[in-house]
């Protein structure tokens, strides 16, 4: 019996659950679908921006009226799934280039009959239809027929996005009297055309060309640097660390392409302190940049960079590069000496924030792999290997 | 060490599924593939324009990008008519504008039945621009019927629904002589394609 009972009441809590559960899931997955849609929204308007600069400049280029015309902006439609929100940037974007040219002889006017959704009874019966659907209405109204109405359209279809227009003359016969279609991909760069002056996508292109291009694939990067070297941390013998080393660097780099999303460069260096110590270095980094897929022209960039150096160094202060125990004594005893040369390989992993790949700014941990157990070098970090070293840099390019 | 400097050259980017790209979204990107020239005026600073003197070997770019709209923000059957929606509208408008040539004179309408009225209003568009760059007369009017046709045709079957319309059209002087309807029809809820037919002088002729 109470198996029965408990069957039954199992029965009745599966029947009631989901609808317990219905509202919170279902606002849940409403939310996400609303963040995904102006997420989307967000991505796209560029895009659509440049579709209706696009429009507007045809227009310039290729008047549809041989003078100022009074046009009734009738519908922009947006793509399906997304907000009004995004038809009303669409509608202002567009009144905004239309008014800054009139030379376009698109005149937009208002007309509220036009777009308001009328009711009309007649011997035909009785007739719901917005005004630029039925002239006859409108001019029943008392309004001008003989107008024209701009539609437009824009629609994600697949990765690209289409912008549809056409202008309708408002006559009973409603022929259409311009038409156009055009077509762009979302990863094309948004051009960014000021609508007060707008260019042709050629001419924008090329713009965005000249500015990515104002340094040419080579640059020659000059670099002041400095790497610290940490001091051992065995406390019964502990050994003396090498000074901080200064770094003049110059080189080249190369980008593989101008969106300079990977770049490498080769560079060579020099070091010198009076009676303390000399160095050269030659270096070879490999860059890639980590705020986007193509590097900005107004914002920082940021690289994450992975590189080797060869260095060689001799002077009096070289001595703490050696596996040997390295004293304050035998540093005091060695400063009149000309002091040993030394010669060692270091891998490096940084990051590099640039302004506008002409002044930046860098940090790296470097690793030395023939000091790993030299008592006078000690870790800054222990990851798989220690990290020997530390170095910032600032580097203006050419 | 220079092997570093020749690492970013050395850079595979094929959009097949892949260790860190999953089959979903792999499938979610639709890629064209453009030729140098084409790239570097589309996709500049991304794409080499040709050398003046030629590339030592052919290459084309492979271009993917995920599709605007996520998979689930749009019904499927909507998301599958409007993703190929300019191809559907160009390929009506090429199929009309090869029929008689004494057709190419009329005043072209376009009507079309489908059930969200959002897409029904972006397919009209897309065909009747698609008309219009054929260099056909195309006209913004719809054609009407009585409200008493209205509820005989809605009970006919589709295949007799439609040339009964076309006719009631005629005689009604809603598509006169020198207009050509051209409706867009989704004869089938479960299908994405739509079928296209012809009303002219009265007479209903499914398009092949």
């Amino acid at each position: 019996m109470s198996r029965a009972l408990s069957l039954v009441m199992l029965w009745c809590w599966a029947l009631l659950a989901p609808a317990a559960w219905a509202g919170p899931v279902q606002d849940a997955q409403q939310a996400e679908l609303e963040r995904v849609r102006r997420e989307v929204a967000d991505k796209v308007h560029l895009s659509a921006y440049d579709l209706l600069d696009e429009l507007v400049m045809t227009w310039v280029k290729e008047p549809p009226f041989e003078r100022p015309t009074p046009v009734v902006m009738a519908g922009v439609s947006v793509p399906v799934g997304l907000g009004t929100s995004l038809q009303a940037l669409m509608e202002n974007h567009l009144s905004a280039a239309l008014t800054s040219h009139p030379e376009s002889t698109v005149q937009l006017v208002h007309c509220p009959a036009c777009t308001a959704v009328v009711v009309h009874s007649g011997p035909e019966g009785t007739v719901v239809k917005r005004g630029v659907d039925d002239p006859e209405v409108l001019a029943k109204l008392g309004e001008d027929t003989g107008r024209h109405a701009l539609f437009v359209d824009i629609e994600a279809e697949g990765a690209f996005l289409v912008l549809r227009a056409r202008i309708t003359k408002l006559t009973p016969e409603l022929p259409i009297v311009w038409s156009h279609t055009r077509s762009t991909s979302a990863t094309t760069p948004s051009l960014l055309r000021q609508p007060t002056r707008l260019t042709t996508a050629a001419e924008a292109r090329q713009d965005y060309l000249d500015a990515l291009r104002a340094r040419g694939p080579i640059s020659v990067p000059l670099r002041l640097g400095i790497r610290t070297y940490a001091t051992p941390d065995n406390a019964e013998q502990p050994g003396v660390a090498p000074p901080p080393f200064l770094w003049l660097q110059t080189g080249v780099e190369l980008g593989t392409t101008d969106a300079r999303a990977w770049t490498s460069s080769v560079i060579v260096g020099y070091s010198f302190i009076p009676q303390a110590y000399q160095g050269i270095l030659a270096q070879a980094r490999v860059n890639r940049l980590i705020t986007g897929r193509v590097r900005s022209l107004t914002r920082p960039n940021l690289y994450g960079f992975v590189g080797a150096a060869a260095i060689s160094v001799w002077g009096p202060a070289t001595g703490s590069f050696s596996d040997e125990l390295l004293t304050a004594d035998q540093v005091l005893l060695a400063a009149d000496e000309e002091g040993p040369r030394t010669s060692f390989g270091t891998l490096q992993f940084g990051l590099d924030l640039r302004v506008g790949n002409r002044i930046g700014m860098g940090a790296f941990l470097e690793t030395m792999p023939a000091f790993v157990n030299s008592p006078n070098i000690g870790n800054y970090l222990f990851v798989i290997t220690g990290f020997q070293s530390v170095g910032t840099e600032v580097t203006f390019w050419f | 060490m220079l092997t570093f400097a020749f690492i970013p050259f050395l850079q595979l980017n094929d959009p097949a599924p892949n260790i860190v790209r999953s089959r979903d979204r792999a499938r979610n990107l639709v890629c064209v593939r453009v030729e140098p020239l084409q790239g570097a005026v589309e996709y500049p600073g991304r794409i080499q324009p040709p050398r003046p003197r030629g590339d030592d070997a052919d290459r084309s770019t492979l271009v993917c990008r995920e599709r605007l709209l996520r998979r689930g923000l749009r019904a499927p059957r909507d998301e599958a008519v409007l993703n190929t929606l300019e191809d559907r509208a160009q390929d009506v408008a090429l199929r009309v504008s090869s029929l008689d040539p004494a057709l190419r004179d009329r005043t072209w309408l376009v009507e079309t039945f489908y059930d969200h009225p959002e897409v029904l209003d972006k397919i009209s568009f897309a065909t009747q621009n698609a008309l219009m760059a054929q260099g056909l007369s195309v006209s913004d009017r719809h054609p009407k019927v009585a409200p008493g046709d209205v509820e005989v045709l809605t009970r006919l079957d589709p295949m007799e629904a439609y040339p009964a319309a076309c006719a009631r059209y005629q005689a009604t002087g809603s598509v006169s002589g020198t207009d050509a309807l051209l409706a867009l029809v989704a004869l089938d809820r479960r299908a994405t394609e739509l079928q296209a037919g012809l009303c002219v002088d009265g007479r209903w002729t499914w398009l092949p």
